[in-house]
């Protein structure tokens, strides 16, 4: 994934000058071209609108996450569901959970929540970390600059897994779980962004528009809100959806070790844990955390694909996943798209 | 997998060095009767090869520093020692009888002496004999610091023992409360009554030690036999050991091994899941296997209960053990009693029995003692909850106590995956509550901080999960580290945790532990359970049962309610 998103920073730099609103026409046409790229931002609305609307859901079914139904597992063959394909019925669409008898459709739903939640939440503090950190240092002196690109630095150097868990173990058992999941994974996170945002941000600075406003004696903080951030809009959008699946894994893995959300709040992760020896007894339990957790993460991953190359159709992607070339190609001169290729180059300077 | 490893329990009880190591047991034999499972119905044969596929390693094997209940498993097969585990099935294997003496021992008036008589003819595994001075000397090793792990009570209740650090210094002096007027007697003096020990008896400590072939803390490597099988071979501190026979050891000698196999291979070190797919494929060397440290867990058992052939081969057995929830009265609410009787009749044992495996692997409690005789079990309920709950009882119960509106209160409990004490049970405790009007905020600890903080007096949870197994099946060292206000420790590891401290009831401990007859003490022990039961200062929430796995040729299965595991010296392979 590391090599998708380090291929970013080329993405936004030719592109800057075009103005906003014809960009995101563009931006549109070139992603309808991509059908792939509109299934996976299909699926991924889908999953937005269970996560946000998953107590209307559950309330359709009529069950709830938490509630034990003793009564709906057989609790001498060490509770596994009652019935065929672990329990489903008219009242639990997609069977209930072993031991606790707890509804899995409802589960599930609710466990969207806290998995897209965290991951866009951390992905959110990310962003504003990286882009704050990456113009301050591009933009500073040079003291400035040495101290955040080494601390920028520091930060990729952590290992994202092991520092979270250590956050994770130390902080008190009172603060909000998905808050504090989110919190950390954003905290630790940020090293990639804050260095696509110096480089470009350093591009940017060379531009006449920037220059003129600097002449024209606007302050630093100006110049940034102005003429970069719109220009920095791209490659971190581009870097930002490719960051919410990612984050999506830290936090299932988290759960899956057990310092995650707390129970009885579900998580996708913290299901698989609880499942994972019930492979064979009761394999629904499993395959449906698991199933939802990599039909996620791949929808997101092809649509941040999809943007990325829409927002910059000449660092196409590798994956290629229904393109659709030929009539991209034609899309292209219809539009009379002239991309400035040479530029490519010149802002490869800057990562 | 259910059951947390030998190992972890051992540590933490020893780190703690109370009264009882809440696990230590689970290394002894047991025999269920298996109804002609496995190789059919043929009379056990002497031959053959048997592995032993375990999680936990025999680590440190010597007598000096094991940590058993009734001399353990594996070690009981190469250490004898003065009493041990009547070696049968259910409720008649959880007795004393007699091992290298006569009988269980004859105590003075008050049971402060007790006095052992050695058998004829018995012989190490060099031909030598063995003598009352040998098992002096095994238990004075046991005292010297750089052999310890073994159970703290010989230094509890032997005369002078409290300072003393074995035979290594001070030029070799011995403990003057071990006498031996002459080579097969040998005597105890007691610095208290102690009715229960010929209990003690049974565990390594009182294995005979030959002091020439004393190496110190190289013994472990080979520790001189006594009993039917000698080392060969011991790899990786008892990651792989292989065991041979004894040709000194007689039968004649020794009523309760059997020791039919003529090898015994045990490799350790083995992942649970891997050990029961082993042992349920019973492929090649694995159909001649047992597990003496791997449970069935709810989802294997969910597969194996399917499967006739499987189910056949399934080993049940019972250990003295009790999961609860403890509260510590010096936290509000719980000083007060009508908030812990509330929420004991607010607990639904079906939904927690489930989250720790279903009706098979536990079974629901009310009583604090495991429903065993030996344990003085004597049924009561002082607030019944039914199978389910009774949270309309317990609303009102809380609405005397000052809470009609229901309270919210924070359950601790460890984040590691026993199903003891574990986020699953804890979840299924606070849905129980929820009915009641009672909410339950989680506070889910990692293991080794959970321990640290239940066991300190100054940072005890209000309301946490909590187990408790027993040294040997009696109500004694059940009851008295728990309940006993002497024994609660304000710098240290503290067990009594709901801080009782109450004279009639330590006044009671005094009075049992001076009975010799055993039968007459687990009665009072029984009796004493319930009146502290009214107190509430704990939901009992169940026993556990262990089911495991055995090979397609393993006969003759004893599992004891000792120890709730198959005894391998019962075991025949051919």
């Amino acid at each position: 994934m590391s090599e998708v998103l380090l291929a970013s920073p080329a993405a936004g730099t030719g592109a800057t000058p075009v103005p906003a609103a014809s960009g995101a026409r563009q931006f549109w046409r070139r992603l309808r071209t991509r059908r792939a790229a509109l299934v996976a931002a299909a699926v991924v609305a889908l999953l937005v609108l269970v996560a946000v609307a998953a107590p209307l859901f559950t309330a359709v079914e009529g069950q709830d996450p938490t509630t034990y139904h003793p009564a709906l597992v057989d609790s001498a063959r060490g509770g596994v569901p009652v019935g065929s394909f672990g329990g489903i019925s008219g009242d639990h669409w997609l069977g209930v959970e072993p031991q606790t008898g707890r509804d899995l459709f409802a589960r599930l739903v609710y466990g969207a929540r806290v998995s897209l939640g965290v991951a866009l939440a951390a992905t959110l503090v990310q962003v504003l970390i990286g882009v704050v950190v990456g113009i301050a240092s591009a933009l500073g002196g040079q003291w400035v600059d040495q101290l955040l690109s080494r601390l920028t630095d520091v930060i990729i150097a952590l290992p994202l897994m092991i520092m979270s868990l250590a956050l994770l173990a130390i902080v008190p058992g009172n603060f909000p779980r998905p808050v504090l999941v989110a919190l950390v994974i954003g905290l630790i996170a940020w090293g990639g962004i804050a260095k696509i945002v110096r480089a470009q941000t350093l591009t940017l600075k060379q531009l006449d528009h920037v220059a003129a406003a600097r002449l024209s004696g606007w302050g630093s903080w100006r110049i940034a809100r102005r003429e970069l951030l719109p220009g920095l809009a791209a490659p971190v959008i581009t870097y930002a959806a490719l960051l919410v699946p990612s984050n999506i894994t830290v936090e299932a893995a988290l759960s899956f070790l057990g310092v995650g959300v707390k129970p009885p709040t579900p998580s996708w992760g913290q299901m698989i844990t609880a499942a994972d020896v019930w492979y064979q007894a009761a394999p629904q339990y499993l395959l449906l955390p698991a199933g939802a957790l990599f039909l996620t993460v791949l929808a997101l991953t092809v649509l941040g694909d999809g943007i990325r190359t829409a927002l910059d159709p000449r660092a196409a992607s590798r994956l290629r996943v229904g393109t659709g070339r030929r009539r991209e190609a034609r899309v292209k001169d219809a539009t009379g798209e002239t991309a400035t290729t040479a530029t490519a180059a010149k802002t490869g300077a800057g990562a | 997998m259910r059951q947390p490893s030998v190992r972890a329990r051992r540590v933490a009880a020893v780190s703690v060095s109370l009264f009882l190591a809440a696990g230590a047991a689970a290394c002894g034999p047991k025999d269920n009767d298996a109804k002609g499972a496995g190789g059919g119905d043929s009379k056990p044969q002497k031959g053959g090869t048997l592995t032993v596929l375990n999680s936990n390693p025999q680590e440190d094997f010597d007598p000096a520093r094991l940590y058993t209940s009734g001399g353990g498993n594996v070690p009981s097969l190469v250490f004898r020692t003065l009493t041990t585990r009547n070696r049968e099935s259910g409720a008649a294997g959880a007795k004393v009888v007699p091992d290298l003496a006569t009988d269980t021992g004859r105590p003075s008036e008050n049971a402060t002496v007790w006095t052992y008589t050695l058998k004829e003819g018995l012989k190490f595994e060099d031909g030598s004999p063995i003598t009352s001075a040998d098992i002096k000397y095994g238990i004075e090793r046991s005292f010297a610091p750089e052999l310890s792990g073994g159970a703290p009570y010989l230094r509890d209740w032997l005369i002078g023992a409290a300072d003393y650090q074995g035979p290594y210094k001070d030029k070799g002096k011995g403990l003057d409360a071990i006498g031996t007027p002459d080579a097969r007697t040998i005597v105890f003096h007691l610095n208290k009554p102690e009715g229960e020990f010929p209990y003690l008896a049974t565990q390594t400590q009182f294995t005979p030690v030959p002091k020439a072939k004393d190496t110190g803390t190289k013994y472990e490597e080979h520790p001189v036999s006594s009993g039917p099988y000698k080392v060969v071979s011991n790899e990786g501190d008892g990651e792989r050991l292989i065991l041979e026979r004894n040709t000194y050891w007689s039968a004649a000698t020794d009523e309760e091994r059997k020791a039919y196999p003529d090898r015994i291979d045990v490799r350790s070190g083995l992942d649970s899941s891997v050990i029961n797919q082993r042992l349920s494929a019973s492929q090649g060397a694995d159909a001649a296997s047992v597990t003496t440290d791997t449970n069935l867990g709810p989802a294997e058992l969910a597969k194996v209960s399917g499967d006739k052939e499987l189910a056949a081969r399934v080993g049940t057995g019972h250990f003295g053990y009790i999961n609860y929830i403890a509260f510590n009265p010096k936290v509000k609410p719980f000083d007060n009693i009508k908030v812990r009787e509330a929420i004991s009749y607010a607990i639904d044992r079906t939904s927690v029995v489930n989250a720790a495996g279903g009706s098979s692997l536990a079974e629901p409690a009310t009583t604090y003692l495991p429903d065993q005789k030996s344990f003085g079990y004597t049924p009561y309920d002082h607030f019944p909850a039914g199978a389910s709950g009774n949270p309309a009882k317990a609303k009102e119960v809380l609405k005397e106590a000052g809470y009609p509106n229901g309270l919210t209160v924070t359950l601790t409990h460890s984040n590691s995956k026993d199903f003891e004490t574990s986020p699953e049970i804890a979840t299924a405790v606070q849905d129980a509550l929820k009915k009641a009007g009672i909410t339950v905020k989680l506070d889910g600890l990692e293991d080794n901080d959970y321990r640290d903080t239940i066991h300190d007096a100054k940072k005890e949870p209000g309301f946490f999960l909590a187990h408790w197994g027993a040294d040997w099946p009696s109500g004694g060292p059940f009851l008295a580290p728990i309940f006993d206000g002497r024994q609660i420790v304000k710098d240290g590891a503290n067990f009594n945790n709901g801080f009782l401290d109450d004279k009639s009831v330590n006044a009671e401990i005094d009075a049992i532990n001076k009975l010799t007859d055993l039968d007459a003490a687990a009665k009072r022990w029984g009796a004493l359970d319930s009146r502290i039961g009214e107190q509430a200062l704990t939901v009992p929430l169940f026993h556990p049962v262990y089911k495991r796995l055995y090979g397609k040729d393993v006969k003759n299965i004893v599992i004891s309610d000792w120890t709730g595991v198959l005894d391998i010296s019962q075991v025949s392979v051919k």
